[in-house]
């Protein structure tokens, strides 16, 4: 067989990417996701800036991860600034994190990946075809909005997030209204699981390793300093992010790649790779719902990252609708007013779980809270590498098979879209 | 000229409509899929011919109305708004970094080292040739615009509206500082805080400042805005004027430099 399969600007993901394969003589012989987006250089505008103004420059990273970069941003700052922010504000923390989840898998799912699977060319036709499943996903997007919009002032870019707390609170009543709507939720992110397990996939095994934040008593999403490396059963502290990863440029990429310091071992890092290192803290019904998918660590099928979400999003429900239900009555300790602080000079790192996987954001702060130096170190910007080579090990099975050209074509473009791939994130 | 003034060919075909994001966050072409509830309805009204984004259609040689979202910082997207500008009837830009050039536009000083700052030997190819980030009108001629970083769902709506249909609405002008009188929320200016408020254009309901933060000029500089009056005020009130000035690069830098 012989064929160069060119794709560019691969349709269904958040940015701009071209997938580049050629095949000669039945053998694989290139294999790119070239990242074509455009570099808007971020490290640079942040420096200079005010402490005030990180978090809300960071933001514009990326729209889907604004509330991540926000987040990721806030913890460096407060760990400069010895800031110990109340329980409440980190629940709030996590609540806006968790709404961001259910918009992005939301998002991911329905509008960007299940087209493939239901042999369309976007979900517009599925109004028609399915207008059940429709509605359904419609309105858990929604509520993924609607979450971020009522902790973080809208559906993205988040307003009232600051150094030491939040600006503003809904209400009582309100926070008991999105648990009920969570609650009742539930049973269709239950549905989503089986169906993204019912969808064919092709039987690849990456053999890259795999990052997440961990914490042996929870599912952590921003309250853990520790990463792990679920093959090689490392953990890193997140100071030392920089000692355990590293970036290298390569030509075809606007993104620079990454991979472990020590193994020189590309990585995933994603709702898969956080499956596999913290499935134990997974509430009863995503558990429950895993289980019955057969998702269970080790699962190494990159593919599966789809039904990887999908037991996030119920995860997520049930864990949000507590954190809902403990605002409401008050349960945290403190509130989530500001806490007072000092500003000082220093260096901090910001470690959480962006829906796309791990994100680290390094700042060194003057006298005077201005940014001296900055590093933001993406979850896409470390996935492409590992991308590339499960491409590659997918278009040699394909060929093996006798696959045409267009099979070929389509099942790398749903390979590029399992990742989830966010390529502003991954170039910024 | 709105799009249907443009179909002279037949009465029943639809407006046919692509969006173009450059470089951006994404945000506002997710904030149309967040008009979830009336996505349909929306879309019954147009022939959506291209959107990366949300479908696998190619890039089609016709059409009536171009979105653009993102700031242009390549020669390559350059070309890209010309093109479109030659086969569109109307041109949208939305977003601060396609209206302003926005974040993105913070870059535009000192362009060079910055990247140089980021890779250190050389921008890879994949980068294309870069060029100091402007917003579309700084290339193209725009027909409508839909400010804020990220556009409401329903402000884009309602300019969408605008580019099928036509609309004899004038754009205002003011600055959002009216807006908060009206709201009767406490000025940030009485704590001592700095709030741009005083120079942006009022597009938003001042929402930021119904949420307690400040205004950070998202929506651009209001056409009214008085910037050494703005200063003189700082002064007054005990905010730095440096700062000020600072603040106002984040959305404003493309504009300042002129």
């Amino acid at each position: 067989m012989k064929a160069t399969i060119n794709v560019d600007h691969v349709a269904r993901i958040e940015g701009h990417g071209d997938i580049h394969v050629v095949i000669e003589e039945g053998q694989v012989k290139t294999v790119e996701m070239a990242v074509v987006e455009p570099v808007r250089l971020f490290e640079s505008m942040v420096r200079g800036r005010s402490f005030t103004e990180v978090s809300y420059i960071a933001s514009r990273i990326c729209g889907i991860c604004s509330a991540s970069h926000v987040v990721t941003d806030l913890l460096a700052i407060e760990r400069i600034f010895g800031i110990e922010v109340s329980d409440r504000t980190n629940a709030l923390r996590e609540l806006l994190l968790y709404g961001s989840y259910l918009q992005n898998h939301g998002t991911h799912l329905f509008v960007l990946a299940a087209p493939d699977f239901l042999g369309q060319k976007s979900v517009f036709p599925v109004e028609q075809i399915d207008p059940a499943l429709f509605d359904s996903a419609l309105a858990l997007k929604s509520l993924g909005n609607e979450l971020c919009t009522k902790v973080g002032g809208r559906s993205i870019h988040p307003i009232t997030a600051v150094v030491g707390g939040f600006t503003h609170e809904m209400s009582a009543d309100e926070y008991r209204a999105f648990a009920d709507r969570m609650d009742g939720m539930r049973p269709f992110a239950i549905a989503t699981v089986d169906l993204f397990n019912s969808f064919a996939i092709p039987d690849i095994q990456s053999t890259g390793d795999m990052l997440a934040m961990y914490d042996p008593d929870k599912y952590a999403i921003c309250d853990s300093r520790i990463a792990k490396f679920a093959g090689a059963g490392t953990e890193f502290d997140a100071d030392d992010f920089d000692g355990n990863i590293e970036e290298y440029a390569v030509e075809h990429s606007g993104a620079l790649f990454a991979r472990a310091r020590w193994t020189k071992s590309n990585y995933m890092t994603s709702a898969l790779a956080r499956i596999n290192v913290s499935w134990d803290n997974l509430c009863k019904d995503a558990k429950v719902a895993a289980a019955k998918a057969g998702l269970r660590p080790p699962e190494r099928n990159p593919f599966r990252n789809n039904v990887a979400q999908a037991v996030e999003l119920v995860d997520a429900l049930e864990r949000c609708a507590e954190l809902c239900r403990r605002l409401a009555n008050d349960e945290f300790e403190g509130s989530s007013v500001p806490e007072p602080y000092e500003v000082r000079a220093g260096r901090g790192v910001g470690f959480t779980e962006a829906p796309r996987g791990t994100l680290f954001h390094e700042l060194d702060l003057d006298d005077d809270g201005r940014v001296v130096r900055a590093s933001i170190v993406t979850p896409t910007a470390q996935n492409v590498a590992n991308l590339e080579s499960d491409m590659r090990q997918l278009a040699e099975l394909l060929v093996a098979q006798g696959a045409d050209e267009a099979e070929i074509r389509l099942e790398i473009e749903k390979l590029v879209r399992a990742y989830d791939p966010c390529l502003s994130c991954s170039v910024h | 000229m709105c799009a249907w003034q443009m179909i002279t060919d037949t009465n029943s075909r639809p407006p046919r409509v692509v969006v173009v994001g450059l470089a951006s966050c994404f945000g506002c072409q997710l904030q149309i899929t967040n008009a979830e509830a009336h996505l349909t309805e929306i879309l019954g009204q147009i022939d959506l011919r291209y959107w990366q984004l949300v479908t696998s259609e190619d890039m089609p040689d016709e059409f009536d109305v171009a979105i653009i979202e993102g700031a242009v910082t390549t020669r390559e997207a350059e070309e890209t708004v010309r093109k479109v500008r030659e086969r569109a009837a109307h041109v949208m830009a939305i977003g601060a970094c396609a209206v302003t050039g926005g974040v993105p536009g913070m870059a535009s000083n000192e362009l060079a080292s910055r990247a140089k700052e980021v890779y250190a030997d050389s921008l890879p190819d994949a980068s294309g040739e870069i060029i100091e980030p402007r917003p579309v009108s700084d290339v193209i001629e725009v027909d409508s615009e839909v400010r804020c970083c990220p556009i409401d769902p329903y402000d884009f709506v309602a300019h969408l509206q605008r580019a099928l249909f036509g609309s004899n609405r004038v754009d205002e002008t003011r600055t959002m500082c009216a807006d908060c009188k009206r709201n009767e929320t406490e000025c940030f200016f009485s704590k001592g805080e700095l709030c741009l408020g005083l120079v942006t254009r009022a597009a938003c309901g001042a929402r930021c400042v119904n949420l307690g933060r400040p205004c950070n000029g998202c929506a651009g500089l209001s056409p009214d805005a008085n910037l050494n009056g703005a200063r003189a005020a700082c002064a007054s009130y005990g905010v730095s004027v440096a700062d000020f000035d600072k603040a106002l690069e984040m959305f404003n830098q493309v504009a300042l430099q002129k």
